[in-house]
């Protein structure tokens, strides 16, 4: 198999394939089990992204847990340059006394999530972790914890499993570098 | 009750200037000192060596000493014109109108030559001593007041010691405060309108920053979007020194994120042509290594507003224009 594909103008490089990801996701759903055996877990998927994640993760979970999700409104979404972030879908379970870990698609600036972790922490969970299939450390610009991850990639722009752009390409089951020549 | 406030940056010359200023008004000059002594009179005794490295969170004597001496300063204003040298005097008399609120600015640079003519000091010694002046006296106003040392909407008047000589300094001080008071024993005062900023002012509320570049104003809105607080060039760092101690290259990183410690450069330039920046963090990260640095590049910044759009040919295009005219 080759590791480019084309779609249209857009020039996709292969840098995880669909096999490599699996074994990613075992090795992570066996830590977290192992982690949070006899815990009171729930896991928190962040809308959109992280939902394919989310779901194959989970698969591979050994123990109980519940899930729930919560989604926010993001900076280059907005129309005009004044608002503040907010929570656009709330979770629907208590937290409170339970271990919440957030499952992430990818963390680089840390800016959403740190906002995620604040809110959060104001619930009271009894411990608040946090999952990503992607690492970028090149951009971070807040501090914030990463427990658990699966990839740590340089600073590239990513499509597929759940990552898009443009809404484009989630459904891809690898992830792959994206351009668009000009 | 006449009262003139003068608050100061470090090496700006503001200390003789408050001097001139209560030599020409006869009013009582009053400054950390002479308080720390007016108040030892009263048994009341400092706690630790400086009240700026204290955490007034966790530490109930420096907050009651910090206390005393805001009452000890009310206490001379009934009886005593007053020029007030730092100590929050803008903030303590921000509600009665008579008074005068002054601040002495001066670049960093001249604020270093200052430090090294006064104190005969080398010119590393002098960066380090007025970075840690300015830096206690953000935290001070941070502690004690809750606002931003460096709004200058604190002030009725600003001067810059730069252009002129601290005597001339003094003499407008003092004639903006004759107009300034004057008028009032004569007719009503005019109405003020509410300074909604004075107190809990965080940058991003401050009108008064002045971006260089437009990137630099998207950046800020998307720090406020996530609410984390910045501060626009709160800081030079010098480079280079020629033989003759003469600061030749200085460095002012864009945006300092308190909650972080960290600093942030943001270049909108293609790679090739950022390359003096990137020299510029390098040589920082060699003289400053305790200070987080970074540089956000063209790449970067459009990652961070998920700018992959059709319009980023017409962006390109932009940005090289606008960079023509940023500092090198």
């Amino acid at each position: 198999m080759s590791d480019q594909k084309f779609y249209g103008e857009d020039q996709l490089k292969i840098i995880f394939t669909r096999e490599q990801i699996e074994e990613k996701i075992n090795e992570l759903g066996k830590n977290i089990s192992e982690d949070y055996a006899d815990k009171d877990l729930i896991m928190v998927g962040v809308l959109r992204g992280s939902t394919y994640f989310l779901v194959d993760l989970t698969r591979k979970m050994q123990i109980p847990f519940a899930i729930d999700f919560i989604s926010i409104s993001h900076y280059s979404e907005q129309t005009d340059s004044t608002g503040v972030v907010r929570i656009t879908k709330d979770l629907d379970l208590s937290v409170s006394g339970k271990h919440v870990l957030i499952v992430e698609d990818i963390v680089d600036t840390g800016l959403s999530l740190g906002y995620l972790l604040r809110n959060i922490k104001t619930r009271n969970p009894a411990g608040l972790k946090v999952c990503t299939l992607l690492n970028v450390e090149a951009r971070r610009i807040v501090d914030v914890p990463v427990d658990y991850k699966g990839f740590d990639i340089p600073n590239i722009f990513v499509v597929g499993y759940g990552l898009d752009y443009n809404e484009n390409y989630r459904n891809l089951q690898f992830i792959a570098e994206f351009n668009r020549p000009q | 009750m006449s009262i003139i406030t003068i608050s100061r940056e470090f090496g700006s010359g503001g200390e003789a200037v408050a001097r001139l200023v209560s030599q020409k008004t006869g009013f009582l000059l009053i400054n950390k000192d002479s308080i720390a002594r007016g108040l030892a009179e009263h048994g009341i005794e400092p706690p630790g060596e400086g009240l700026e490295d204290l955490d007034l969170e966790q530490d109930e004597a420096a907050r009651s000493y910090i206390e005393a001496t805001h009452e000890y300063i009310y206490d001379l204003a009934i009886r005593n014109d007053l020029v007030i040298l730092g100590r929050g005097g803008s903030i303590l008399f921000k509600d009665y109108p008579p008074a005068l609120h002054v601040r002495i600015i001066a670049q960093f640079t001249r604020r270093v030559q200052r430090v090294m003519k006064t104190y005969d000091l080398n010119s590393d010694t002098a960066v380090k001593l007025v970075k840690e002046k300015d830096r206690n006296m953000i935290r001070y106003y941070r502690q004690v007041f809750d606002v931003n040392w460096n709004n200058l909407r604190l002030y009725n008047l600003v001067l810059n010691t730069e252009i002129m000589e601290l005597e001339d300094v003094a003499d407008i001080i003092v004639g903006a405060y004759r107009i300034h008071a004057e008028p009032r024993e004569i007719k009503d005062a005019p109405p003020k309108p509410e300074i909604e900023d004075s107190v809990f002012a965080t940058p991003a509320e401050n009108e008064t920053e002045h971006f260089m570049h437009s990137s630099e104003e998207e950046f800020a809105h998307m720090l406020d979007f996530y609410r984390i607080r910045w501060e626009y060039e709160p800081r030079t760092f010098l480079l280079e020194w020629d033989s003759e101690g003469n600061v030749v290259e200085a460095f002012s990183p864009d945006f300092y994120l308190p909650d972080q410690a960290l600093f942030i450069e943001l270049t909108t330039q293609k790679p090739k042509q950022a390359w003096k920046k990137n020299r510029k963090i390098r040589r920082m990260n060699e003289l400053y290594p305790h200070i987080n640095v970074k540089l956000i590049d063209k790449r970067g910044f459009e990652s961070l507003l998920k700018k992959h759009s059709i319009d980023q040919e017409q962006d390109d295009r932009r940005d090289d224009y606008e960079d023509e005219g940023e500092e090198t």
